[in-house]
Protein backbone atom coordinates (compact mmCIF):
# COMPACT_ATOMS: atom_id res chain seq x y z
CA UNK A 1 0.00 0.00 0.00
CA UNK A 2 2.81 2.73 1.33
CA UNK A 3 4.77 1.48 -1.62
CA UNK A 4 1.63 2.18 -4.02
CA UNK A 5 1.27 5.31 -2.75
CA UNK A 6 4.69 6.28 -3.60
CA UNK A 7 4.51 4.97 -6.83
CA UNK A 8 1.25 7.29 -7.40
CA UNK A 9 2.96 10.18 -5.94
CA UNK A 10 6.20 9.79 -7.84
CA UNK A 11 4.49 9.67 -11.22
CA UNK A 12 2.31 12.72 -10.35
CA UNK A 13 5.59 14.78 -9.12
CA UNK A 14 7.38 13.70 -12.33
CA UNK A 15 4.56 13.66 -14.86
CA UNK A 16 3.86 17.36 -13.67
CA UNK A 17 7.35 18.48 -13.46
CA UNK A 18 8.34 17.42 -16.85
CA UNK A 19 5.03 19.02 -19.19
CA UNK A 20 5.71 22.22 -16.76
CA UNK A 21 8.76 24.37 -18.92
CA UNK A 22 6.56 23.09 -22.21
CA UNK A 23 2.88 24.31 -20.45
CA UNK A 24 3.97 27.28 -18.98
CA UNK A 25 6.14 28.51 -22.34
CA UNK A 26 2.22 27.29 -23.95
CA UNK A 27 0.36 29.24 -21.40
CA UNK A 28 2.48 32.06 -21.49
CA UNK A 29 3.00 32.76 -24.91
CA UNK A 30 -0.41 30.90 -26.58
CA UNK A 31 -2.99 31.07 -23.94
CA UNK A 32 -2.94 34.37 -22.07
CA UNK A 33 -2.45 36.48 -25.17
CA UNK A 34 -5.41 34.67 -26.65
CA UNK A 35 -7.15 35.64 -23.58
CA UNK A 36 -5.88 39.33 -23.70
CA UNK A 37 -6.34 39.53 -27.71
CA UNK A 38 -10.25 39.00 -26.51
CA UNK A 39 -9.66 41.57 -24.24
CA UNK A 40 -7.79 44.26 -26.86
CA UNK A 41 -10.67 43.58 -28.81
CA UNK A 42 -13.24 45.38 -27.18
CA UNK A 43 -11.01 48.63 -26.51
CA UNK A 44 -10.52 51.34 -28.95
CA UNK A 45 -6.97 52.10 -28.51
CA UNK A 46 -4.58 53.97 -29.97
CA UNK A 47 -0.37 53.56 -28.79
CA UNK A 48 0.00 56.88 -30.17
CA UNK A 49 -2.73 57.99 -27.41
CA UNK A 50 -2.34 56.44 -24.00
CA UNK A 51 -5.88 56.00 -23.43
CA UNK A 52 -8.02 53.11 -23.96
CA UNK A 53 -11.53 53.10 -24.26
CA UNK A 54 -14.19 50.44 -23.82
CA UNK A 55 -16.05 50.06 -26.57
CA UNK A 56 -17.76 46.58 -26.14
CA UNK A 57 -18.47 44.96 -30.06
CA UNK A 58 -17.62 47.90 -31.27
CA UNK A 59 -14.84 47.26 -32.95
CA UNK A 60 -16.13 44.22 -34.45
CA UNK A 61 -19.50 45.80 -35.98
CA UNK A 62 -16.40 48.29 -37.80
CA UNK A 63 -14.74 45.67 -38.69
CA UNK A 64 -17.57 43.94 -40.93
CA UNK A 65 -18.68 47.33 -42.16
CA UNK A 66 -15.12 48.61 -43.27
CA UNK A 67 -14.35 48.60 -47.00
CA UNK A 68 -10.65 47.65 -46.22
CA UNK A 69 -11.46 44.89 -44.48
CA UNK A 70 -14.15 43.36 -46.31
CA UNK A 71 -11.67 43.49 -49.32
CA UNK A 72 -8.96 41.73 -47.43
CA UNK A 73 -11.13 39.07 -45.89
CA UNK A 74 -12.27 38.27 -49.81
CA UNK A 75 -8.67 38.57 -50.60
CA UNK A 76 -7.43 36.14 -48.49
CA UNK A 77 -10.49 33.62 -49.74
CA UNK A 78 -9.92 34.02 -53.62
CA UNK A 79 -6.05 33.24 -52.36
CA UNK A 80 -7.26 30.25 -50.60
CA UNK A 81 -9.71 29.05 -53.55
CA UNK A 82 -6.74 30.01 -55.73
CA UNK A 83 -4.47 27.60 -54.27
CA UNK A 84 -6.97 24.41 -53.61
CA UNK A 85 -8.32 24.81 -57.17
CA UNK A 86 -4.63 24.63 -58.67
CA UNK A 87 -2.24 23.15 -55.87
CA UNK A 88 -4.82 19.94 -54.78
CA UNK A 89 -4.82 18.95 -58.44
CA UNK A 90 -1.30 19.27 -59.70
CA UNK A 91 -0.08 18.09 -56.44
CA UNK A 92 -2.17 15.26 -56.74
CA UNK A 93 -1.26 14.51 -60.58
CA UNK A 94 2.36 15.07 -59.78
CA UNK A 95 2.26 12.52 -56.69
CA UNK A 96 0.63 9.89 -59.35
CA UNK A 97 3.52 10.17 -61.82
CA UNK A 98 6.29 9.97 -58.74
CA UNK A 99 4.20 6.75 -58.05
CA UNK A 100 4.80 5.42 -61.30
CA UNK A 101 8.32 4.17 -60.28
CA UNK A 102 9.84 6.05 -63.07
CA UNK A 103 14.05 6.61 -63.67
CA UNK A 104 14.71 9.71 -62.43
CA UNK A 105 11.60 10.20 -59.39
CA UNK A 106 14.04 11.34 -56.92
CA UNK A 107 15.53 14.17 -58.28
CA UNK A 108 11.85 14.89 -59.68
CA UNK A 109 10.63 15.18 -56.07
CA UNK A 110 13.66 17.21 -55.10
CA UNK A 111 13.69 19.49 -57.58
CA UNK A 112 9.74 20.12 -57.11
CA UNK A 113 10.06 20.00 -53.01
CA UNK A 114 12.85 22.41 -52.89
CA UNK A 115 11.00 26.20 -53.14
CA UNK A 116 9.22 24.87 -49.77
CA UNK A 117 12.46 24.87 -47.62
CA UNK A 118 13.04 28.51 -49.74
CA UNK A 119 12.21 31.50 -47.04
CA UNK A 120 9.06 32.91 -48.58
CA UNK A 121 11.21 36.43 -48.30
CA UNK A 122 13.77 35.56 -50.70
CA UNK A 123 11.34 33.95 -53.26
CA UNK A 124 9.31 37.41 -52.98
CA UNK A 125 12.31 39.28 -53.96
CA UNK A 126 13.31 37.41 -57.19
CA UNK A 127 9.41 36.92 -58.13
CA UNK A 128 9.50 40.89 -57.97
CA UNK A 129 12.22 40.86 -60.23
CA UNK A 130 10.80 37.99 -62.51
CA UNK A 131 7.40 39.77 -62.49
CA UNK A 132 8.75 43.54 -63.42
CA UNK A 133 6.94 45.11 -66.66
CA UNK A 134 10.27 46.70 -68.28
CA UNK A 135 13.25 43.79 -68.08
CA UNK A 136 11.43 40.85 -65.93
CA UNK A 137 11.69 37.70 -67.60
CA UNK A 138 8.46 36.45 -67.55
CA UNK A 139 7.00 39.55 -69.56
CA UNK A 140 10.49 39.37 -71.65
CA UNK A 141 9.25 35.50 -72.79
CA UNK A 142 5.43 36.66 -73.36
CA UNK A 143 7.56 39.38 -75.54
CA UNK A 144 8.35 36.52 -77.56
CA UNK A 145 4.62 35.51 -78.41
CA UNK A 146 3.93 39.15 -79.07
CA UNK A 147 2.04 39.30 -76.17
CA UNK A 148 2.71 42.26 -74.03
CA UNK A 149 2.54 41.11 -70.09
CA UNK A 150 0.62 43.29 -67.70
CA UNK A 151 2.43 45.43 -64.67
CA UNK A 152 2.29 41.96 -62.63
CA UNK A 153 2.39 43.54 -59.30
CA UNK A 154 1.52 47.33 -60.02
CA UNK A 155 -1.99 46.58 -61.47
CA UNK A 156 -4.90 45.77 -58.88
CA UNK A 157 -6.41 43.62 -61.60
CA UNK A 158 -3.31 41.22 -61.93
CA UNK A 159 -1.62 41.55 -58.29
CA UNK A 160 -3.52 39.32 -56.45
CA UNK A 161 -3.19 36.40 -59.33
CA UNK A 162 0.53 37.26 -59.23
CA UNK A 163 0.75 36.65 -55.54
CA UNK A 164 -1.94 33.54 -56.26
CA UNK A 165 1.09 32.17 -58.78
CA UNK A 166 4.18 32.66 -56.77
CA UNK A 167 2.62 30.50 -53.72
CA UNK A 168 1.95 27.71 -55.84
CA UNK A 169 5.51 27.82 -57.07
CA UNK A 170 6.24 28.01 -52.99
CA UNK A 171 4.10 25.15 -52.21
CA UNK A 172 3.68 23.01 -54.85
CA UNK A 173 6.03 20.04 -53.61
CA UNK A 174 4.43 20.39 -50.30
CA UNK A 175 0.84 19.25 -51.58
CA UNK A 176 2.91 16.88 -53.86
CA UNK A 177 4.28 15.05 -50.56
CA UNK A 178 1.79 14.67 -49.06
CA UNK A 179 -0.19 12.44 -51.86
CA UNK A 180 2.90 10.71 -52.50
CA UNK A 181 2.97 9.53 -48.84
CA UNK A 182 -1.13 9.03 -49.13
CA UNK A 183 -0.60 6.49 -52.14
CA UNK A 184 2.03 4.84 -50.91
CA UNK A 185 -0.22 4.09 -48.17
CA UNK A 186 -3.05 2.50 -50.47
CA UNK A 187 -2.37 -0.67 -50.27
CA UNK A 188 -0.89 -2.80 -53.15
CA UNK A 189 -3.24 -5.41 -52.75
CA UNK A 190 -6.29 -3.50 -53.00
CA UNK A 191 -5.10 -2.31 -56.36
CA UNK A 192 -4.34 -5.64 -57.05
CA UNK A 193 -7.56 -7.10 -56.50
CA UNK A 194 -9.11 -4.53 -58.51
CA UNK A 195 -6.54 -5.44 -61.43
CA UNK A 196 -8.11 -8.86 -60.59
CA UNK A 197 -11.42 -7.97 -61.00
CA UNK A 198 -10.91 -6.32 -64.52
CA UNK A 199 -11.01 -2.75 -63.83
CA UNK A 200 -8.46 -0.71 -65.89
CA UNK A 201 -5.93 2.06 -64.37
CA UNK A 202 -8.34 4.58 -64.91
CA UNK A 203 -11.30 2.63 -63.26
CA UNK A 204 -8.76 1.21 -60.64
CA UNK A 205 -7.87 5.11 -60.00
CA UNK A 206 -10.92 6.87 -59.84
CA UNK A 207 -12.79 3.25 -57.71
CA UNK A 208 -9.86 2.43 -55.44
CA UNK A 209 -7.15 4.70 -55.20
CA UNK A 210 -8.90 8.16 -54.65
CA UNK A 211 -11.39 6.81 -51.76
CA UNK A 212 -7.97 5.56 -50.11
CA UNK A 213 -6.50 9.16 -50.30
CA UNK A 214 -9.47 10.56 -48.81
CA UNK A 215 -7.69 11.11 -45.92
CA UNK A 216 -5.15 12.84 -47.48
CA UNK A 217 -6.97 15.45 -49.74
CA UNK A 218 -8.70 16.17 -46.73
CA UNK A 219 -5.83 17.18 -44.76
CA UNK A 220 -4.42 18.83 -48.03
CA UNK A 221 -7.79 20.94 -48.18
CA UNK A 222 -7.67 22.28 -44.84
CA UNK A 223 -3.76 23.13 -44.39
CA UNK A 224 -4.03 24.47 -47.73
CA UNK A 225 -7.45 27.08 -46.26
CA UNK A 226 -5.00 27.72 -43.52
CA UNK A 227 -1.88 28.39 -45.11
CA UNK A 228 -3.94 31.13 -47.31
CA UNK A 229 -5.10 32.61 -44.16
CA UNK A 230 -1.32 33.08 -42.81
CA UNK A 231 0.00 34.42 -45.84
CA UNK A 232 2.00 37.84 -45.75
CA UNK A 233 5.67 37.28 -46.37
CA UNK A 234 5.01 37.26 -49.60
CA UNK A 235 3.33 40.47 -49.77
CA UNK A 236 4.37 42.16 -47.42
CA UNK A 237 7.59 41.59 -49.92
CA UNK A 238 5.80 41.86 -53.33
CA UNK A 239 3.13 44.53 -53.21
CA UNK A 240 2.83 45.93 -49.80
CA UNK A 241 -0.92 44.96 -49.81
CA UNK A 242 -1.11 46.98 -52.97
CA UNK A 243 -2.00 48.65 -55.03
CA UNK A 244 -4.59 50.15 -53.05
CA UNK A 245 -5.47 46.90 -51.18
CA UNK A 246 -5.71 44.40 -53.91
CA UNK A 247 -3.44 42.37 -52.28
CA UNK A 248 -4.26 42.96 -49.03
CA UNK A 249 -4.47 39.81 -47.09
CA UNK A 250 -5.92 39.05 -43.25
CA UNK A 251 -2.95 38.90 -41.68
CA UNK A 252 -1.51 41.73 -43.84
CA UNK A 253 -4.96 43.82 -42.54
CA UNK A 254 -4.04 42.86 -39.07
CA UNK A 255 -0.23 43.84 -39.47
CA UNK A 256 -1.03 47.37 -41.41
CA UNK A 257 -3.92 48.13 -38.19
CA UNK A 258 -1.70 47.14 -35.70
CA UNK A 259 1.96 47.65 -36.74
CA UNK A 260 1.35 50.66 -38.83
CA UNK A 261 -1.19 52.35 -37.71
CA UNK A 262 -1.38 51.31 -33.88
CA UNK A 263 -5.20 50.55 -33.64
CA UNK A 264 -4.63 48.10 -31.10
CA UNK A 265 -8.58 47.83 -30.99
CA UNK A 266 -9.40 47.36 -34.67
CA UNK A 267 -5.97 44.94 -35.25
CA UNK A 268 -7.17 42.97 -32.59
CA UNK A 269 -10.70 42.22 -33.30
CA UNK A 270 -9.08 41.23 -37.00
CA UNK A 271 -7.17 38.56 -34.77
CA UNK A 272 -9.89 37.32 -33.05
CA UNK A 273 -11.32 36.82 -36.81
CA UNK A 274 -8.43 34.83 -38.01
CA UNK A 275 -8.29 32.74 -34.59
CA UNK A 276 -11.46 31.78 -34.85
CA UNK A 277 -11.46 30.44 -38.31
CA UNK A 278 -8.34 29.20 -38.12
CA UNK A 279 -9.25 27.20 -34.72
CA UNK A 280 -12.55 26.13 -36.16
CA UNK A 281 -10.60 24.31 -39.48
CA UNK A 282 -7.93 22.99 -37.25
CA UNK A 283 -10.63 21.46 -34.75
CA UNK A 284 -12.09 20.00 -37.90
CA UNK A 285 -9.27 18.40 -39.69
CA UNK A 286 -8.51 16.84 -36.11
CA UNK A 287 -12.04 15.34 -36.05
CA UNK A 288 -13.10 14.24 -38.87
CA UNK A 289 -8.99 13.42 -40.16
CA UNK A 290 -9.20 11.01 -37.04
CA UNK A 291 -12.62 9.63 -38.25
CA UNK A 292 -11.43 8.61 -41.43
CA UNK A 293 -7.95 7.49 -40.69
CA UNK A 294 -9.83 4.82 -38.89
CA UNK A 295 -12.21 4.00 -41.03
CA UNK A 296 -9.36 3.25 -43.37
CA UNK B 1 -0.21 -2.96 -74.59
CA UNK B 2 3.00 -2.49 -74.25
CA UNK B 3 3.48 0.26 -76.35
CA UNK B 4 0.92 2.08 -74.79
CA UNK B 5 2.78 1.98 -71.31
CA UNK B 6 5.56 3.43 -72.99
CA UNK B 7 3.63 6.10 -74.34
CA UNK B 8 2.46 6.77 -70.85
CA UNK B 9 5.94 6.73 -69.21
CA UNK B 10 6.96 9.53 -71.83
CA UNK B 11 4.02 11.23 -71.37
CA UNK B 12 4.64 11.71 -67.76
CA UNK B 13 8.33 12.05 -67.98
CA UNK B 14 7.17 15.22 -70.25
CA UNK B 15 5.09 16.11 -67.71
CA UNK B 16 7.57 16.24 -64.80
CA UNK B 17 10.20 17.87 -66.83
CA UNK B 18 8.17 20.52 -67.82
CA UNK B 19 7.03 21.24 -64.42
CA UNK B 20 10.49 20.99 -62.97
CA UNK B 21 11.77 23.38 -65.31
CA UNK B 22 9.06 25.58 -64.48
CA UNK B 23 10.25 25.03 -60.48
CA UNK B 24 13.64 25.67 -61.50
CA UNK B 25 13.66 28.76 -63.36
CA UNK B 26 12.86 31.19 -60.70
CA UNK B 27 16.34 29.67 -58.69
CA UNK B 28 18.14 29.96 -61.85
CA UNK B 29 17.21 33.36 -63.14
CA UNK B 30 18.11 34.09 -59.36
CA UNK B 31 21.49 33.18 -59.94
CA UNK B 32 21.98 34.68 -63.20
CA UNK B 33 21.38 38.08 -62.01
CA UNK B 34 23.08 37.96 -58.81
CA UNK B 35 26.29 37.53 -60.92
CA UNK B 36 25.53 40.15 -63.72
CA UNK B 37 25.83 43.48 -64.34
CA UNK B 38 23.08 45.70 -63.57
CA UNK B 39 23.70 46.50 -67.52
CA UNK B 40 22.62 43.09 -68.45
CA UNK B 41 19.36 42.95 -66.24
CA UNK B 42 17.92 46.49 -67.56
CA UNK B 43 19.33 44.79 -71.22
CA UNK B 44 16.22 44.91 -73.44
CA UNK B 45 17.50 41.79 -75.43
CA UNK B 46 17.05 39.18 -72.81
CA UNK B 47 19.83 36.41 -72.17
CA UNK B 48 18.85 32.95 -71.05
CA UNK B 49 22.67 32.54 -69.89
CA UNK B 50 24.90 35.08 -68.38
CA UNK B 51 27.72 36.81 -71.14
CA UNK B 52 29.45 38.03 -68.47
CA UNK B 53 30.17 36.97 -64.58
CA UNK B 54 30.42 39.69 -62.22
CA UNK B 55 31.18 37.34 -58.78
CA UNK B 56 32.66 40.40 -56.97
CA UNK B 57 28.67 41.06 -56.95
CA UNK B 58 28.82 38.72 -53.66
CA UNK B 59 31.08 40.80 -51.90
CA UNK B 60 29.67 44.10 -52.70
CA UNK B 61 26.49 42.65 -51.36
CA UNK B 62 28.13 41.51 -48.42
CA UNK B 63 29.45 44.69 -47.53
CA UNK B 64 26.31 47.03 -48.48
CA UNK B 65 24.66 45.98 -45.26
CA UNK B 66 26.13 44.02 -42.34
CA UNK B 67 25.40 40.76 -43.44
CA UNK B 68 28.12 39.45 -41.20
CA UNK B 69 25.97 40.31 -38.09
CA UNK B 70 22.38 39.42 -39.30
CA UNK B 71 23.96 35.83 -40.43
CA UNK B 72 25.08 35.94 -36.87
CA UNK B 73 21.57 37.22 -35.50
CA UNK B 74 19.95 34.63 -37.27
CA UNK B 75 21.82 31.70 -37.12
CA UNK B 76 21.90 32.91 -32.38
CA UNK B 77 18.12 32.98 -32.28
CA UNK B 78 17.01 30.20 -34.40
CA UNK B 79 19.61 27.95 -32.90
CA UNK B 80 18.21 29.00 -29.42
CA UNK B 81 14.64 28.18 -30.45
CA UNK B 82 15.78 25.25 -31.84
CA UNK B 83 17.86 23.94 -28.33
CA UNK B 84 15.29 24.90 -25.52
CA UNK B 85 12.17 23.86 -27.98
CA UNK B 86 14.08 20.70 -27.98
CA UNK B 87 14.76 20.78 -24.07
CA UNK B 88 10.99 21.10 -23.53
CA UNK B 89 8.94 19.25 -25.95
CA UNK B 90 11.37 16.28 -24.85
CA UNK B 91 10.09 16.72 -21.44
CA UNK B 92 6.67 16.73 -22.06
CA UNK B 93 6.50 13.91 -24.56
CA UNK B 94 8.01 11.78 -21.96
CA UNK B 95 6.07 12.62 -19.37
CA UNK B 96 2.74 11.89 -21.72
CA UNK B 97 4.07 8.77 -23.16
CA UNK B 98 6.05 6.83 -20.20
CA UNK B 99 4.79 8.27 -17.21
CA UNK B 100 0.96 7.64 -16.23
CA UNK B 101 0.61 10.74 -13.94
CA UNK B 102 -3.20 12.21 -13.16
CA UNK B 103 -4.57 14.72 -15.50
CA UNK B 104 -3.02 13.66 -17.97
CA UNK B 105 -5.65 13.04 -20.54
CA UNK B 106 -7.01 17.02 -19.72
CA UNK B 107 -3.34 18.17 -19.66
CA UNK B 108 -2.80 16.50 -23.18
CA UNK B 109 -6.02 17.86 -24.14
CA UNK B 110 -4.56 21.90 -23.05
CA UNK B 111 -1.97 21.02 -25.51
CA UNK B 112 -3.94 20.10 -28.41
CA UNK B 113 -5.67 23.33 -27.59
CA UNK B 114 -2.45 25.26 -27.61
CA UNK B 115 -1.83 23.89 -31.66
CA UNK B 116 -5.63 25.62 -32.82
CA UNK B 117 -4.17 29.20 -32.13
CA UNK B 118 -2.13 30.75 -34.83
CA UNK B 119 0.96 32.74 -33.61
CA UNK B 120 -0.53 35.46 -36.00
CA UNK B 121 -3.34 36.06 -33.81
CA UNK B 122 -1.61 36.52 -31.22
CA UNK B 123 1.18 38.75 -31.88
CA UNK B 124 -0.23 42.08 -30.76
CA UNK B 125 -0.56 41.00 -26.93
CA UNK B 126 2.71 39.27 -27.14
CA UNK B 127 4.13 42.15 -28.63
CA UNK B 128 2.03 44.69 -25.72
CA UNK B 129 3.78 41.89 -22.91
CA UNK B 130 6.92 41.81 -23.94
CA UNK B 131 7.78 45.36 -24.52
CA UNK B 132 6.21 45.51 -20.81
CA UNK B 133 9.55 43.82 -19.65
CA UNK B 134 12.15 45.28 -22.55
CA UNK B 135 12.19 42.38 -24.67
CA UNK B 136 10.98 44.11 -27.92
CA UNK B 137 14.33 44.77 -29.72
CA UNK B 138 16.79 41.77 -28.19
CA UNK B 139 17.46 38.77 -28.60
CA UNK B 140 15.36 37.58 -25.85
CA UNK B 141 12.16 39.14 -27.61
CA UNK B 142 13.24 36.78 -30.67
CA UNK B 143 13.25 33.79 -29.39
CA UNK B 144 11.17 33.44 -25.95
CA UNK B 145 7.81 33.20 -27.85
CA UNK B 146 8.51 30.34 -29.35
CA UNK B 147 10.46 28.33 -26.64
CA UNK B 148 7.25 25.58 -26.25
CA UNK B 149 5.46 24.71 -28.95
CA UNK B 150 2.41 22.08 -28.89
CA UNK B 151 3.57 20.63 -32.16
CA UNK B 152 7.18 19.88 -30.96
CA UNK B 153 5.32 17.73 -28.44
CA UNK B 154 2.55 16.13 -30.37
CA UNK B 155 5.69 15.28 -32.71
CA UNK B 156 7.93 13.70 -30.62
CA UNK B 157 5.33 12.07 -28.43
CA UNK B 158 4.72 9.97 -31.48
CA UNK B 159 8.49 9.27 -32.29
CA UNK B 160 8.97 8.04 -28.26
CA UNK B 161 5.92 5.88 -28.83
CA UNK B 162 7.74 3.48 -31.20
CA UNK B 163 9.71 2.80 -28.19
CA UNK B 164 8.78 -0.60 -26.37
CA UNK B 165 7.26 0.05 -22.79
CA UNK B 166 9.31 -2.67 -21.53
CA UNK B 167 12.59 -1.38 -21.93
CA UNK B 168 11.51 1.55 -19.99
CA UNK B 169 9.92 -0.67 -17.26
CA UNK B 170 13.34 -2.94 -17.20
CA UNK B 171 15.17 0.06 -16.34
CA UNK B 172 12.47 1.45 -13.71
CA UNK B 173 13.10 -1.66 -11.89
CA UNK B 174 17.14 -1.61 -11.73
CA UNK B 175 16.01 1.86 -10.30
CA UNK B 176 16.86 4.48 -13.25
CA UNK B 177 15.89 7.97 -12.47
CA UNK B 178 13.24 9.24 -15.13
CA UNK B 179 16.16 11.57 -16.11
CA UNK B 180 18.63 9.05 -16.65
CA UNK B 181 15.96 6.97 -18.72
CA UNK B 182 15.40 9.80 -20.76
CA UNK B 183 18.62 10.84 -21.79
CA UNK B 184 20.47 7.13 -22.28
CA UNK B 185 17.35 5.05 -23.79
CA UNK B 186 14.79 7.24 -24.86
CA UNK B 187 16.98 10.31 -26.80
CA UNK B 188 19.38 7.68 -28.74
CA UNK B 189 16.28 5.62 -29.91
CA UNK B 190 14.35 8.93 -31.10
CA UNK B 191 16.83 10.19 -32.55
CA UNK B 192 15.31 10.55 -36.30
CA UNK B 193 12.38 12.08 -34.55
CA UNK B 194 14.67 14.87 -32.38
CA UNK B 195 16.61 15.70 -36.05
CA UNK B 196 13.06 15.84 -37.76
CA UNK B 197 11.81 18.81 -34.98
CA UNK B 198 14.95 20.50 -34.95
CA UNK B 199 15.47 20.87 -38.73
CA UNK B 200 11.57 21.58 -39.48
CA UNK B 201 11.78 24.73 -36.84
CA UNK B 202 15.00 25.61 -37.93
CA UNK B 203 13.73 26.17 -40.97
CA UNK B 204 10.42 28.22 -40.24
CA UNK B 205 11.81 30.07 -37.79
CA UNK B 206 14.76 30.82 -39.93
CA UNK B 207 12.61 32.08 -42.80
CA UNK B 208 9.84 33.64 -41.00
CA UNK B 209 9.65 37.52 -41.42
CA UNK B 210 6.25 38.31 -39.35
CA UNK B 211 7.63 38.26 -35.83
CA UNK B 212 11.34 39.75 -36.29
CA UNK B 213 10.06 42.12 -38.44
CA UNK B 214 7.25 43.77 -35.48
CA UNK B 215 9.80 42.42 -32.39
CA UNK B 216 12.61 44.48 -33.72
CA UNK B 217 13.85 47.63 -35.56
CA UNK B 218 17.43 48.21 -34.57
CA UNK B 219 20.16 46.99 -36.91
CA UNK B 220 22.12 44.98 -33.97
CA UNK B 221 19.08 42.56 -33.36
CA UNK B 222 17.55 42.48 -37.26
CA UNK B 223 17.59 38.97 -38.73
CA UNK B 224 18.12 37.76 -42.29
CA UNK B 225 14.31 38.27 -43.68
CA UNK B 226 14.16 41.43 -41.90
CA UNK B 227 17.47 43.30 -44.23
CA UNK B 228 16.43 41.05 -46.95
CA UNK B 229 13.02 43.06 -46.59
CA UNK B 230 14.47 46.03 -46.62
CA UNK B 231 16.53 45.49 -49.59
CA UNK B 232 13.36 46.78 -51.27
CA UNK B 233 11.46 49.05 -49.56
CA UNK B 234 14.60 51.14 -48.71
CA UNK B 235 16.45 51.43 -51.93
CA UNK B 236 13.04 52.23 -53.20
CA UNK B 237 12.92 53.56 -57.45
CA UNK B 238 14.87 52.72 -60.25
CA UNK B 239 18.17 52.53 -58.12
CA UNK B 240 17.20 49.18 -57.34
CA UNK B 241 20.57 47.22 -57.36
CA UNK B 242 19.39 43.70 -58.33
CA UNK B 243 22.04 42.19 -58.88
CA UNK B 244 23.46 42.64 -55.63
CA UNK B 245 19.83 41.91 -54.03
CA UNK B 246 19.65 38.02 -55.82
CA UNK B 247 23.58 37.79 -54.14
CA UNK B 248 22.17 38.46 -50.84
CA UNK B 249 18.84 36.56 -51.62
CA UNK B 250 21.96 33.42 -52.51
CA UNK B 251 23.67 33.80 -49.63
CA UNK B 252 20.22 33.82 -47.44
CA UNK B 253 19.21 30.57 -48.71
CA UNK B 254 22.40 28.48 -48.14
CA UNK B 255 21.68 27.59 -44.43
CA UNK B 256 18.14 26.14 -45.81
CA UNK B 257 19.57 24.69 -48.63
CA UNK B 258 22.36 22.69 -46.95
CA UNK B 259 19.72 21.48 -44.47
CA UNK B 260 17.60 20.36 -47.49
CA UNK B 261 20.21 18.76 -49.09
CA UNK B 262 21.50 16.54 -46.38
CA UNK B 263 18.48 16.48 -44.26
CA UNK B 264 15.73 16.35 -46.88
CA UNK B 265 14.59 12.50 -45.55
CA UNK B 266 14.28 13.80 -42.14
CA UNK B 267 12.14 16.82 -43.52
CA UNK B 268 9.73 14.77 -45.66
CA UNK B 269 9.33 12.21 -42.97
CA UNK B 270 8.16 15.05 -40.85
CA UNK B 271 5.39 16.46 -43.71
CA UNK B 272 4.13 12.85 -44.03
CA UNK B 273 3.80 12.44 -40.42
CA UNK B 274 1.60 16.01 -39.61
CA UNK B 275 -0.26 14.86 -42.66
CA UNK B 276 -1.01 11.47 -40.99
CA UNK B 277 -1.38 13.09 -37.45
CA UNK B 278 -4.59 13.43 -37.47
Amino acid sequence: MIIKNRLLLHNALAGWLFILPGLAALTLFVFIPAGYVVFLSLLRWNLIDVNAQFVGLGNYSHLFASQSFQQALSNTLILGVGQIVILLPLGLLLAVLLDMGLRGTRIYRTVMFGPYVLPLVASGLVWTLLYNPGFGLINQVLGWAHISGPDWLGSSGFALLAVLIMTVWQYLGYYMLIFLGGLQNVSAVLKEAAAIDGANDRQTFWHVTLPALSPSLFFALIICTIQAFQTFDQVYVMTGGGPDGATTTLVYYIFDEGFQMYNIGTASAASMVLLVLLALLTWLQVRLGRRWVVEE
Amino acid sequence: MAAKRRLARIAAHAILIVVSLGVLTPVYWMAVSAISPMSAIFSSTLHLFPTVFHWDNFVRAWRSQPFGLYFFNSLFTNLAIVFIQLITSCLAAYAFVFIPFPGRHAFFFIILMAMMVPMQATFIPIYLMLSQVHFINTYQGLIVPFVGSAFGIFLLRQGFMSIPKEVIAAARIDGASEFHILRSIVLPNAKPALITLALLNFVWHYNSLFWPLIATNSTNVRVLPVALSYFLSQEGGNNLQWNLMMAADLFTIIPVVLIFIFGQRFIVRGIASSAVKG
